[in-house]
């Protein structure tokens, strides 16, 4: 059935001829739009005017039923999660996985089988007092797959037992190891660092990690200048490091007993005092960098057990911190207590009476790039290899010649991939855990190996572990 | 595998014999023989730089000197060779024999393989997807906005979640379904865990309706077995819109009846325009 009303436009026929086209207001049409058409308009005027007069909907006195138009959801009503929440969830550390099966038939890491080349390629547990320490220490890395794993199980591979070996003929010798471990990105280097940890543990010595040295540097952390200094000191920092110090080492620290007289500290220490108690008597940022100073001197008097200081991250405290000093220039990482305190030591200006081993730990995952520590470390490598030093470049003037004397003399370990008895030993292991499914023979071990590089652990990690690829 | 043993195939192996008339100057021990005289004789310019000096009127052309002794021994053109034995034609030869004795021409390649070789992967084919596909599948469900990398870091959390979170507790009521490991296994295989989860709530059947066909223009639904994933409904999304529009313009499509409807309606609708609720009060606007 026809319609009486004009096809188009639904005026009526008489009125459509009575209002002359010049009358009907329409927008200026755009030069490129169809002169037929006039949804554009209409679109543009409705985007412009959100008050219009609705009248598309039915208009009734009752009932109104509305089709077809979304309802407004009700607002969310859960929490938004507190400040740091998020971040805590990501930052946090689980050692253990109860789903994970138990291996049995693994030793016990001492301080005897950390340096015994037999036990390269075997994954030992790390003992229940040691993990505490490491664990106050803050060596264990929310990127390490432990949370995968019913307990914290290492294998032990050749770096392992080198460098442990490295360390106890140092400290058996009353010498200082200053070394750096370096090495491409994810191939066990901060996994190294812990062993090296461990091994001071195991061995006694007294254990002082600073875990990330990007939070030294990045000004995430209070700072204060000291009086009649050059330098900065890191109060709050420092009081966390002492907590940390107190409760890793704290059966050897109560052993020793305070020797010196230090009537400048602001506090009162006696001697007859342990060590531990040094290490425990400030918890306030004020008095923090004075006493540790105190404390340092203490721990480098004859007669006090071996130090193992080490950093992990160690580009970042090579470079110009983003701390101001009061005439808003930026302050060199080196002038940074703390800090200085772990360059003089690994530079080789501190002397350590007792024996110590100084660990920096290179990061290759946030890195920034450092010509200077570069260049330092290469002519370190050169020298350690009795090769001809590679000098350095005329051309460029930015060297830094603080980060030279801070690696002067350093021993270098550079951690390569894995052998395949090794990925073997640890392909084993996760198997065994249940969390690789899959045979374990020289095939398999063979593909995951290559696919990580030839046997970059975190990697193969990636390759075996978190592999949710479709069975070919 | 095709016949190696087509006549192309040895014509192929044939041309690849390469035969060589004259002698080849790179042969050491022939360069180490060559006497002087002969170097002198190839080094003379040839006809080509007659030639060029052809307006010049005065002849040119070098004779042997007579106080300079004629070459030992006159070029005499060598037979030709037609296998001759350098390396390329051993190849070839061998490979020839090979194609006589009815064996295939490639290599093995098993010699000097640790591992089997592998098969050889298809034009089309990948390796390997990266993903398996309900993985694939429920990370591109958990997109937003195209941030694929964001769901694929969700998709990594829950998968982590599922290893460290304790066993499940399976209801007797809501059973899995069967032949399901027990639930003690699922955290350990979160990829199992996922797709168990997803399969066993999955209903078995969907409803298609037939539109007007149980009478009184209700529409008959009948049930049908749904696939193993469900195909995405916008396969043929271009041609159908594009069809939508062909029929527009031609007439046919159902849309011109809405439009009509709509119409009509709006016309008997008309009398609300003056409406109390519209008009009648200021301010209100609906």
């Amino acid at each position: 059935m026809a319609s009486a009303n004009c096809w188009r436009c639904l005026a009526r026929p008489s009125q459509r001829l009575l209002v002359p086209a010049s009358l009907l207001s329409t927008p200026p049409t755009p030069a490129s739009a169809a002169t037929f058409t006039t949804s554009a308009q209409l679109r543009a005027v409705k985007a412009g005017s959100k008050d219009d007069v609705n009248l598309s909907r039915h208009i009734r006195a009752g009932k109104n039923l509305i089709l077809g138009k979304k309802k407004k959801r009700p607002a969310d009503k859960g929490k938004p999660p507190a400040s740091g929440e998020r971040k805590a969830f990501r930052k946090r550390i689980q050692l253990s996985n109860n789903n994970a099966l138990e291996v049995p038939g693994l030793s016990e890491m001492t301080a005897e089988n950390i340096v015994d080349p037999s036990s390269v390629g075997k994954i030992l547990g790390l003992p229940e007092v040691v993990l505490d320490q490491l664990r106050a220490s803050e060596a264990f890395k929310p990127t390490q797959t432990w949370g995968l794993f019913r307990s914290p199980h290492t294998l032990i591979r050749a770096e392992t037992v080198d460098l442990a070996k490295q360390l106890t003929d140092a400290i058996g010798k009353k010498e200082t190891l200053r070394l750096v471990i370096t090495g491409d990105r994810a191939t066990g280097k901060s996994m190294l660092g812990l062993q090296a940890l461990a091994t001071g543990f195991m061995n006694n010595w007294i254990v002082i990690n600073i875990p990330e040295g990007q939070e030294l540097t990045t000004a995430a952390t209070e700072y204060s200048q000291i009086h009649n200094s050059e330098q900065f000191s890191q109060p709050v920092y420092t009081v966390k490091l002492f907590q940390a110090i107190f409760k890793a080492n704290q059966h050897i620290l109560s052993q020793y007993k305070v020797e010196m007289d230090h009537m400048h500290l602001p506090i009162s220490v006696n001697r007859g005092m342990t060590l531990a108690a040094l290490a425990n008597v400030t918890k306030e940022p004020e008095f923090a960098w004075p006493v540790f100073q105190a404390f340092w001197k203490e721990l480098l008097l004859p007669g006090r057990p071996p130090i193992m200081f080490a950093l992990d991250g160690l580009s970042h405290i090579m470079r110009v911190s983003d701390y101001r000093s009061p005439s808003f220039e930026l302050i060199h990482s080196h002038d940074l207590s703390l800090l200085r305190l772990f360059t003089d030591a690994l530079g080789g200006k501190t002397t350590f009476a007792n024996g110590a081993a100084i660990l920096g730990v290179c990061t290759k995952g946030n890195n920034p790039i450092i010509p200077s520590m570069e260049k330092a470390l290469e002519q370190a490598a050169a020298a350690q290899a009795g090769e001809p030093i590679p000098p350095r470049d005329p051309f460029f003037k930015k060297y830094d010649e603080r980060v030279f004397d801070a690696l002067r003399g350093v021993r270098i370990l550079n951690v390569k991939g894995v052998s395949k008895p090794e990925a073997r030993a640890l392909m084993e292991y996760w198997a065994a855990s249940g969390i690789l499914r899959l045979r374990v023979d020289e095939k398999n071990v063979s593909e995951k190996w290559t696919l990580a590089g030839c046997g970059i652990l975190g990697e193969m990690e990636r390759a075996a572990l978190y592999d949710v690829r479709s069975p070919v | 595998m095709s016949c190696k043993l087509t006549p192309w195939g040895a014509a192929g192996v044939v041309r690849n014999l390469s035969v060589r008339t004259r002698r080849t100057p790179t042969i050491p021990f022939q360069i180490a023989t060559r006497s002087e005289p002969q170097q002198l004789a190839h080094k003379t310019p040839f006809i080509i730089t007659r030639r060029g000096f052809s307006d010049d009127t005065t002849t040119n052309i070098t004779t042997a000197s007579p106080d300079q002794p004629p070459p030992e021994n006159a070029y005499v053109p060598k037979p030709p060779e037609h296998f001759a034995p350098n390396f390329l034609n051993a190849d070839a030869i061998a490979a020839l024999e090979k194609a006589a004795a009815g064996k295939s021409l490639d290599d093995d390649g098993t010699e000097g393989l640790l591992f089997d070789m592998p098969d050889r992967v298809g034009k089309q084919e990948k390796l390997q997807n990266r993903y398996h596909p309900v993985v694939e599948q429920v990370t591109k469900l958990l997109m937003k906005n195209g941030k694929l990398a964001q769901a694929q870091r969700n998709m990594a959390m829950i998968l982590n979640y599922l290893r460290t979170s304790p066993a499940p507790k399976v209801s007797p009521l809501r059973p899995l379904l069967p032949g399901s490991p027990p639930p003690d296994q699922l955290p350990l295989n979160p990829l199992l865990y996922l797709t168990l989860a997803i399969d066993s709530v999955a209903p078995l059947i969907r409803i298609r309706s037939l539109s007007g066909a149980a009478g009184g223009g209700r529409a008959l639904e009948l049930p049908q077995p749904m696939a193993a994933r469900a195909p995405p409904h916008r396969r043929h999304f271009a041609t159908k819109f594009a069809q939508e529009l062909i029929s527009v313009v031609e007439g046919k499509s159902t849309v011109w009846e809405k439009r009509n409807n709509i119409h009509k309606l709006g016309t008997a609708a008309r009398a609300n325009l003056t409406h109390h609720a519209v008009v009648g009060k200021k301010g209100n606007k609906r």
